[in-house]
């Protein structure tokens, strides 16, 4: 049994797919902490631009659209993902056409299922981001989402608020996207930024507690559904869930 | 910049309005501009009641001229007045929207003064945030009955969505409970702007002005007054066809007020639950409202409307999962459309069975007793055992799981339904199968002929 251990970017999996798709019997991952079961064999794989491209071009070739759809998978926060999307590839080399109709096939909800929680939370960040306006005008939004997912919320963001300067920080992912309102970069960071904020953030910050404390309903409690739709994990950085006096 | 006891007061006046979509814009972000419109909307947040936050959803000013029973703004009402400047809302809406707080604003406002004072007001408000903020993201504008036309069509240019409210679901329950509004009032402006939209669509050139694009919603308070369920659903239904309503909201009465001749109970959040299930039904499943409930008779509490249906209507089913056409499979309790959609597009690659339904996530729970997976049934044989079996779920849900020994009699037919549950020929299948598609077909006709008739508001 061989397993393949990558560095974690789209083109080593890829190189190490070129390999592992024929390798019945194998697993591909990037956990740091995985561990080997007896008897196999470690493959550590290095990024090679030929073998790469050539899957890239193969998948490209069978389904246009797969591509988007691992790069998507990829970016699920478990440790499964590449096996994930390696049971995807396989199955698209098998049938040599789309297989995203095959609602009943494993490899195919699975697939579906990580796209929709990746996506699904990416929809969700558009709503549940919040940024707090830095002494120097730039406004500055840590978050920690369960997948990768900044550089898809990015657009958005870069749409709407075009004239404002900001960084989106993920603060687990360890990286930030930078945004003077003419180019957005990303860059790696520390975990904790101390920013300095302006002096009438405190002021809106308080305006929004109040006006969420205001549009409550006491009468038709429901907790458990505000609960499902915005997960506990996500209230870290909302000025209207911290301690509410 | 307004202050917190003012902003306090104008968002708990708006908070009983229900809408709170932020969907059906495409707005782009000018240059220099803040803000564009997502097409399907976001919620930015949850409050504890379960509902979203979207939309800044305040007053301009709570000193209402009327006296609507219901409302606890009305004029003879002891509360705090409070009212808000054109610029205070512009500041507050962009503060809140540069910290991805918010979606756009929700403006609304009591009769301060005189119908078209107010609107002026308001209209002056969304203008000053479009042009002198150039604000660019979702405005939802609650017209006020009465104000003038060509106010209210100055601000369908600038704002996203229009809404009236129809409030009470029939003329004479308007009188009682709200005498300065009358049905005419509130549904001639809806009626303007809707062919004011149509004229404007069907123009060829490409300079025409934006108008509504997320058009026109309303809402209707359920259980302040003794109409039933199904004169609601017909209401929502003949508005849905005359003024392309995107939406009719819900909102079971909450007595804040206490009036001789208000009902001193909340008209309960299954009953609101139940016409939300209905109104899903008419606008995505292809039920008329005259298939849903009777014009006298509320919907029942025991089942969705769906179930109610389908149990009306024993001699259509089951239905083939393989070969059903879609429209047949909407009307299967327990698929939804994502479910419905799923299926009509996995089949095309294999045959579908109960496990593969159950791996594609459909929910075989209520649907089992309806459907047939290559001519396999495993639902209970009667429709007596079905009604009851669905009931009981609904009640557990509510309630807490029943015991062994709990004493109720209904609980014996599960297991005799699980032995029993039989494997049906296929030929026979098929028979049956094209023979509730024929009564399917008759009945969808006769239904629309039903409604061409009574879809007159």
């Amino acid at each position: 049994m061989n397993i393949y251990i990558t560095d974690g970017t789209t083109d080593c999996f890829y190189t190490a797919v070129f390999a592992a798709c024929t390798d019945r019997d194998c697993i591909v991952t990037s956990a740091k902490d995985f561990q080997l079961p007896l008897g196999a064999r470690l493959v550590e794989v290095a990024t090679d631009e030929e073998k790469c491209g050539r899957v890239r071009k193969k998948l490209r070739a069978i389904d246009g659209g797969a591509l988007r759809e691992i790069s998507l998978i990829l970016r699920r926060g478990c440790a499964e993902r590449e096996m994930l999307a390696l049971r995807y590839i396989r199955l698209l080399i098998e049938k040599n056409a789309p297989v995203r109709g095959m609602l009943s096939h494993p490899a195919v909800l699975e697939a579906r299922d990580a796209i929709k929680k990746v996506t699904g939370e990416a929809h969700n960040f558009t709503g549940f981001l919040r940024f707090m306006e830095g002494e120097n005008g730039v406004f500055y939004a840590p978050f920690s989402p369960d997948n990768d997912i900044l550089d898809l919320i990015l657009p958005h963001f870069l749409r709407r608020l075009a004239n404002q300067p900001f960084v989106i920080h993920d603060v687990t992912r360890r990286k930030a996207a930078l945004y003077n309102t003419r180019d957005c970069v990303i860059a790696d960071t520390d975990e904790r930024v101390s920013v300095a904020l302006s002096e009438y953030e405190q002021g809106f910050q308080n305006l929004w507690k109040e006006y969420y404390r205001s549009v409550n309903i006491a009468q038709r409690p429901h907790e458990k559904q505000m609960k499902g739709y915005m997960p506990v994990r996500y209230w870290k950085f909302m000025p209207e869930k911290q301690d509410t006096n | 910049m307004i202050d917190a006891e003012r902003l306090k007061i104008l968002t708990e006046s708006a908070k009983y309005d229900v809408s709170c979509s932020s969907s059906g814009s495409a707005r782009a972000n000018r240059k220099g501009g803040i803000g564009n419109a997502a097409p399907a909307g976001i919620c930015h947040s949850f409050t504890p009641d379960g509902r979203c936050i979207s939309l800044l959803k305040i007053l301009l000013s709570n000193k209402c001229a009327y006296n609507c029973l219901y409302c606890p703004n009305r004029a003879e009402a002891d509360v705090p007045r409070a009212s808000a400047t054109p610029d205070e809302i512009c500041e507050l809406t962009i503060a809140f929207y540069k910290r991805n707080y918010i979606e756009g604003l929700f403006l609304s406002s009591a009769v301060d003064g005189s119908p078209d004072s107010t609107m002026e007001r308001m209209l002056e408000t969304v203008i000053k945030l479009r042009k002198v903020y150039n604000f660019n993201g979702y405005i939802h504008l609650k017209g006020i009955p009465k104000a003038d036309r060509l106010l209210t069509f100055r601000a369908a240019q600038y704002v996203d969505r229009m809404s009236y409210n129809v409030e009470l679901p029939s003329e004479h329950s308007l009188k009682l409970l709200a005498p300065q509004k009358s049905k005419e009032s509130v549904l001639l402006p809806m009626r303007e702007l809707a062919a004011g939209k149509r004229a404007l669509a069907e123009e060829k050139s490409k300079k025409k002005p934006r108008f509504l694009p997320a058009g026109q919603t309303t809402q209707m308070i359920v259980g302040a007054s003794p109409e039933a369920d199904g004169q609601i659903l017909r209401l929502s239904q003949a508005m849905y066809r005359k003024f392309s309503l995107k939406r009719v909201y819900f909102s079971a009465y909450i007595p804040v007020v206490k009036h001789s001749l208000l009902p001193d109970k909340t008209a309960g959040l299954l009953r609101e639950h139940r016409l939300y299930q209905a109104d899903w039904l008419m606008r995505f499943y292809g039920f008329s409202a005259e298939e849903i409930a009777g014009e006298g008779d509320n919907l029942p509490e025991e089942y969705d409307p769906k179930c109610a249906w389908a149990l009306r209507h024993m001699e259509l089913f089951p239905v083939e999962i393989n070969r059903a056409p879609l429209e047949m499979l909407l009307r299967v309790p327990g698929i939804g459309t994502l479910g419905a959609y799923k299926i009509v597009r996995a089949r095309k690659f294999a045959a579908l069975g109960f496990d593969d339904l159950a791996k594609m996530r459909i929910v075989l729970k209520r649907a089992k007793h309806f459907i047939t997976c290559g001519g396999k049934f495993y639902g209970a044989d009667n429709a007596a055992t079905v009604k009851a079996l669905l009931a009981l779920e609904a009640r557990g849900e509510r309630y807490e799981q029943l015991s062994l020994f709990s004493g109720e009699g209904a609980v014996l037919p599960m297991p005799d339904a699980q032995e029993n549950s039989e494997v049906r020929s296929g030929t026979e299948k098929r028979g049956a199968e094209a023979r509730a598609q024929e009564r399917f077909a008759l009945l969808s006709t006769a239904a629309n002929a039903e409604s061409a008739r009574t879809g007159q508001l």
